[in-house]
């Protein structure tokens, strides 16, 4: 703590120095400097004169191009989301359509969200015509060059990718990050519009998709097939109009999920391998898999759009991908100090002196309240310099309460700034350096507007129920669409379905399943061809709960449809509930496992073998004892003389012989 | 002439077949020996295997176990405010151990059941897992013996805050503190697949933690294991269970019998182990309930951990390091539990039987009483009477109403609880034949036998599949039922009467049942073997109660009442057949 003192007052030296002599010609950023030292709140001789202008390497950058960065910081401070500026110009100086964020955000109980933003645009082109007819030249720059002939062969309008996994603890920690619409349920989820002719043509375009995906990704995405593939009609709709280049075609939405797919390091390297920085420099250096995949939630998602102009001449592509990961903040730094959480020592436990305590009994206190860590800590690494391609400096923001002070280290000096954003602009190290005295003080997140849980019910083999409970615990009545799709082996009852009520039912004429659900698609399922697709509509008045639960049959499966390896039952994909009033949000329930009943396997084989044994040894037997006789030798030796094929044969030789003796004589 | 004839021919000068009809009651009584004799030969060398981790993935104690040093003090520190909770209401202990576990991140929610007492659980959600999948750590908070569970409840405390450190994990940590092991515990796992809004997934397995009183030290561990109807958890989890203990330096013993007389390892030890475990298996559910019971179903494979004695070189958090290097174990599971047995006896910690070997013994009993049948059909002057004829009508009609009427009398006895008169009831009906002066017609007596023995042994036999224990004991204390004669009219002394009437008093199913506890189960003293058949089927959803009543009891009855006097027959049917 005291070296960092010591920093920070050689760089408060530092910069009163520069600014005598830089301040009239910088026209750069300014930088509040409220520079206040760890854990040296009151000294007074710290704290330097507003408004000093500061140009040390923090502001590698300038010129005009700038400007246009203060208004997207605003933007972030209101909203309190990874939000951006929705132009992105391009000057003459060479720099590209790239943007990155990252959003470090404390949760309660001493969890941290931190969510990276990379947006890039793709060059613009000409819908329908290729590069060769107008006069242009196919040119990639920041946009991935996987994704556009991708897309231009399966004419996808947009694309959705979601790599989640973890349990999002919405009753503390609120909202999901960008009102749930970024991150899917756990596994792979994949929903994209395509341009096609018709239902046939967009799933063969859809296909293609999905199987270029899975190459590019590394993830079982090409297992998606029409047993697993749903076309939503109340959920996961577009917003706004989406460009059709050939009007003869309709568009089809398309979704499928892989539940409970592993996410892992294989999805990661070519994630971060699309951003122009590839890993290298910028805020995505931080992503590393190993801190990444050792977090509480996570979710890797990427959003593909048309954008057209008004008349519809030129186009290009927006792509948009984010990770959010939740890391418990005491969790990660106690494995960095000791890898195995072994118990602590007899010196370090944390003790309720309320409560008896003495050398041999500890109520243990809760988690410390009082905590300052670095970014680099969490990740393992610092933010290695800028993004250095666009007009866009790499952009760092701490959402936190006024309990929180955030830094941002920059080699081995230490900067803060009024709204807790920092715009890396130089080639240095970077790192943010948090402190709180109080955690358990953060900013809230609005709550959930509805708490939905799903689970399995029943004891058999045979059959089984689903059970999905819903909870609205505010005050205003919430409106939602619904949306589940089942594998067929499920064989759902849809006349079983019932409502049970809950909390606060009995109010207002009572709570009935006409009255909360409405507009019902239920597509049933085709064997080992479509799964069950159930969308509803459903109301939930407020401060109440109930359960909608219906009962499904479990088939048999034929013995080639086991998964070949381990096998602990079979992965049912969460359902998407998608709520429209009183605010847009989108949340998704717990996977669930489904046990069908198993064959063992190699009893087929232990059956073939008895029987064939068993069958052998008893026709042997039988028919030995039906069939054979005992008989004397002479017995045989006669029985043999007048039987037998040489005896047959001497007969006829002697009747020919006979024959023609009598023919001669 | 073939062979085949030849034999037939030996068999007719040798008259083998009027001899082995003749001799069938011998023979059922010699398969009786056999079936009593193959399960005493099982503890011999040679019969019995030496267990084994069949499912390679589960590596018990390969890791090192962390519950020691200071979790030590934090298990005392939690331990004294338990003692301090113990005297107060189940809401108040529930609310403030609910606020302890929440500090440490487990979603916590109360289930209330007015009848059986509430039950406080909690979700811990695995790091790395995808949610679907959970292992059960319970502790509740009274144990079999109706002591206060303090260490077995802050133990599980202390576990789960130990366990909400580390990352390991892939399935979800519940941790359930019930009201008591029985009714509550089983009401909760009912509801929590049926009614529940917090769950955590499918249940793999449950370890049951059961250490009475504040004592630091303990001697010994006792592993309980016996499912309801005759389920029995995967051998594999009671694999784990015995190996980790020993492993960490403790003694197991299993039903109730000392380590001393375990660590002997004579036929005469093993003996004693299995036989105690077949009555416990087959009494199980109605005797002490230790928790692991009432999660008998689902596939969820159960064990309770108890510490025995008050003192011992083994400390309070040597018992925990079990459940921990359990989870270990059960959390590298890839599959669900289903590479060991699921049936199983065992002779010793680390000695078992499997199904093959132990199956037959129940096999030739129940075939004893097909013989029997047999015996009872062709066996006497009778044996021509078509199979339409009045008789075997009657007695098949008498079967349908018995059947039916114990069916009323099983429902019956639920709602009213009156062991003495059934008991009075049976003895007054095995004693009818000497009191009745009423006679039946001979060839009927026959018939009913035939028919009562017969239903007898298909109900062990599709029983000894299901639950060996319960067939096995069944069969054997109905064993007396086969020797009651049925003699024409002329020899009928009172002599044979009363013994009639006094094989029948042994094997009436409730006075066979009431007599084998009394004898063989403290736990179930007087007729309290009664009250538990009703709560047992109420709580736990054994079905012990209704097997007897529907399955042994028609065949009693039907059997006493072949015993009523006789009177032969007028065979016209074998007259018409004659002429």
């Amino acid at each position: 703590m005291k070296g960092i003192g010591i920093a920070l007052f050689l760089s408060w030296l530092l910069s009163l120095a520069i600014c005598d002599t830089e301040v009239a010609e910088s026209s750069a950023l300014e930088i509040d400097q409220d520079i206040v030292l760890p854990n040296d709140d009151d000294a007074p001789s710290s704290t330097v004169v507003d408004s000093c202008v500061l140009d040390v390497p923090y502001d590698a950058y300038s010129g005009s191009t700038v400007v246009d960065d203060q208004s997207s910081v605003k933007n972030v401070d209101e909203n309190t989301n990874v939000e951006i500026s929705p132009s992105i110009d391009v000057k003459e100086e060479i720099s590209y359509p790239y943007e990155e964020k990252l959003m470090i955000k404390p949760l309660p109980n001493n969890y941290l969200l931190t969510s990276f933003s990379f947006r890039m645009d793709s060059e613009e082109f000409m819908p329908g015509k290729s590069a060769l007819d107008y006069d242009g030249y196919g040119h990639y720059t920041v946009f991935p060059m996987a994704f556009k002939p991708m897309m231009d062969r399966t004419a996808t309008r947009q694309l959705h990718l979601r790599f989640t996994r973890g349990f999002w603890d919405s009753e503390s920690w609120g909202r999901l990050p960008h009102d749930g619409f970024k991150s899917g349920g756990s596994g792979v989820e994949l929903w994209a519009i395509i341009e096609a002719e018709s239902d046939d043509q967009a799933y063969k375009q859809w296909k293609i998709l999905a199987n270029s995906l899975s190459g590019l990704f590394c993830a079982s995405i090409n297992f998606i097939d029409t047993s697993k593939t749903t076309y939503p009609v109340k959920s996961f709709q577009p917003d706004g109009q989406l460009p059709l280049f050939d009007d003869t075609k309709k568009l089809f939405l398309v979704r499928a999920a892989l539940a409970n797919e592993p996410v892992c390091t294989e999805n990661l390297t070519p994630f971060v391998k699309l951003f122009p920085t590839k890993g290298r420099s910028g805020i995505s250096t931080l992503l590393d898999g190993h801190k990444v995949f050792d977090s509480s939630w996570h979710s890797l998602s990427i959003d593909i759009t048309t954008e057209c102009s008004a008349s519809g001449e030129t186009c290009k592509y927006q792509m948009e991908a984010l990770v959010d990961v939740v890391m418990n903040v005491p969790n990660v730094l106690a494995r960095n100090e000791r890898p195995i959480p072994k118990p602590v020592a007899g010196d370090k436990l944390r003790c309720d002196l309320s409560k008896p305590f003495d050398a041999f009994q500890c109520f243990p206190l809760p988690e410390e309240t009082k905590v300052s860590y670095s970014l680099s800590k969490i990740y393992g690494k610092q933010i290695l310099g800028s993004n250095e391609i666009s007009n866009h400096p790499s952009h760092v923001c701490v959402d936190a309460t006024d309990d929180w002070t955030a830094y941002i280290k920059i080699d081995d000096t230490y900067f803060s700034t009024d709204d807790n954003c920092f715009e890396l602009k130089s080639s240095l190290n970077h790192d943010v350096y948090l402190e709180s005295e109080n955690t358990s003080s953060v900013i809230r997140y609005e709550s959930a507007p509805l708490y939905v849980s799903r689970s399995l019910t029943g004891y058999g083999q045979d059959r089984g129920g689903l059970r999905t409970v819903f909870k609205n615990p505010h005050s205003n009545p919430v409106k939602a669409v619904y949306f589940e799709s089942l594998p067929w082996f499920m064989r759902v009852y849809l006349s079983t379905l019932k409502l049970e009520p809950g909390e606060n039912c009995d109010g207002d004429g009572g709570i009935s399943l006409e009255r909360v659900m409405n507009s019902t698609y239920y597509l049933p399922a085709v064997d080992r061809a479509r799964p069950t697709h159930l969308e509803y509509v459903i109301t939930v008045p407020a401060n109440t709960s109930f359960a909608i639960s219906y009962q499904f049959d479990k088939s048999l499966l034929q013995y080639a449809e086991y998964p070949p390896d381990a096998n602990h039952g079979f992965e049912i994909e969460s359902a998407v509930i998608t709520i429209i009033e009183p605010s847009e949000y989108q949340m998704r329930t717990a996977t669930l496992l489904l046990l069908l009943s198993t064959p063992d396997f190699s009893m087929p084989y232990n059956v073939i073998i008895l029987t064939s044994t068993v069958i052998g040894l008893i026709f042997g037997t039988l028919f030995n004892l039906i069939m054979k006789r005992v008989v004397s030798m002479q017995l045989a030796d006669r029985v043999q003389a007048t039987s037998g094929i040489k005896y047959k044969i001497k007969m006829l030789k002697q009747k020919l012989l006979s024959k023609v003796k009598r023919l001669t004589g | 002439m073939s062979l085949i004839g030849k034999l037939h021919r030996r068999v007719i000068d040798l008259g083998l077949v009027p001899k082995i009809v003749a001799a069938l009651p011998l023979l059922s009584m010699l398969f009786a020996v056999v079936s009593v004799g193959w399960l005493a030969l099982l503890p011999l060398e040679g019969r019995y295997r030496r267990t084994y981790i069949s499912e390679n993935a589960l590596l018990p104690s390969q890791a090192y176990s962390y519950f020691r040093e200071t979790e030590w003090n934090t298990l005392r520190g939690y331990r004294t405010q338990i003692e301090r909770l113990a005297n107060s209401t189940s809401r108040e202990r529930n609310e403030e151990v609910a606020g302890w576990l929440r500090e440490f991140g487990v979603k916590t929610a109360i289930y209330q059941d007015e009848k059986h007492g509430d039950t406080l659980y909690g979700v811990l959600h695995a790091q790395r897992g995808d949610g679907t999948e959970a292992v059960i750590l319970a502790a509740p908070w009274t144990n079999a013996d109706g002591m206060v569970n303090l260490s077995g409840v802050s133990i599980g405390i202390a576990l789960t805050r130990f366990f909400s450190r580390w990352p390991v994990w892939s399935k979800n940590i519940i941790v359930v503190l019930s009201e008591n092991p029985k009714g509550s515990m089983r009401s909760w796992v009912e509801a929590y697949h049926t009614s529940l809004d917090l769950t955590g997934g499918s249940i793999e397995a449950a370890v049951v933690l059961d250490y009475p009183g504040v004592n630091d030290y303990f001697d010994h561990v006792e592993i309980h294991y016996d499912g309801l109807n005759g389920e029995e958890p995967n051998l594999d989890l009671v694999n784990i269970a015995i190996s980790i203990t020993e492993h960490e330096g403790m003694k197991v013993s299993l039903h109730g019998v000392s380590c001393d007389k375990i660590s002997d390892n004579d036929f005469w030890s093993r003996l004693l182990i299995m036989l105690t475990g077949i009555k416990n298996a087959a009494l199980s559910g109605l005797r002490k309930v230790n928790g692991n019971e009432a999660f008998s179903g689902w596939r969820i494979q159960a064990v309770t951990l108890k510490a025995h004695g008050t003192e011992g070189r083994h400390d309070v958090t040597t018992f925990g390091r079990i459940p921990e290097a359990m989870f270990r174990s059960i959390n590298n599971l890839l599959e669900k539990f289903h590479q060991s047995f699921f049936f199983y006896i065992l002779l010793a910690p680390r000695y078992f039987v499997s199904i093959s070997s132990y199956l037959p013994c129940a096999v030739t009993l129940s075939i004893s009483f097909a013989l029997a049948s047999l015996d009872a059909m062709i066996n006497n002057n009778y044996k021509k009477l078509p199979l339409s004829s009045t008789y075997n009508l009657l007695s098949l009609s008498m079967w349908c109403i018995s059947l039916l009427g114990c069916f009323g009398i099983a429902q019956l006895f639920l709602r009213f609880d009156a062991p003495t008169i059934l008991i009075s009831f049976s003895a007054l009906i095995s004693f009818l034949p000497l009191l009745l002066k009423k006679k039946i017609a001979e060839p009927l007596a026959y018939r009913l036998k035939s028919v009562a023995f017969l239903f007898f042994s298909l109900v062990l036999t599709s029983l000894l599949m299901v639950n060996f224990f319960l067939a096995f004991a069944m069969g054997l204390t109905a064993f007396p039922m086969t020797l009651v004669r049925t003699s024409s009219l002329n020899n009928y002394s009172l002599r044979i009467k009363l013994k009639n009437s006094i094989l029948l008093l042994l094997s009436n199913p409730f006075i066979a049942s009431y007599i084998f506890c009394q004898c063989f189960e403290p736990d179930l003293p007087g007729f309290t073997v009664f009250t538990e058949f009703a709560t047992a089927w109420k709580e736990l959803g054994c079905w012990t109660w209704f097997v007897i009543c529907i399955g042994w009891l028609p065949s009693w009855l039907m059997v006493a009442l072949s015993t009523l006097n006789t009177q032969p027959a007028q065979l016209d049917d074998r007259k018409k057949k004659f002429q």
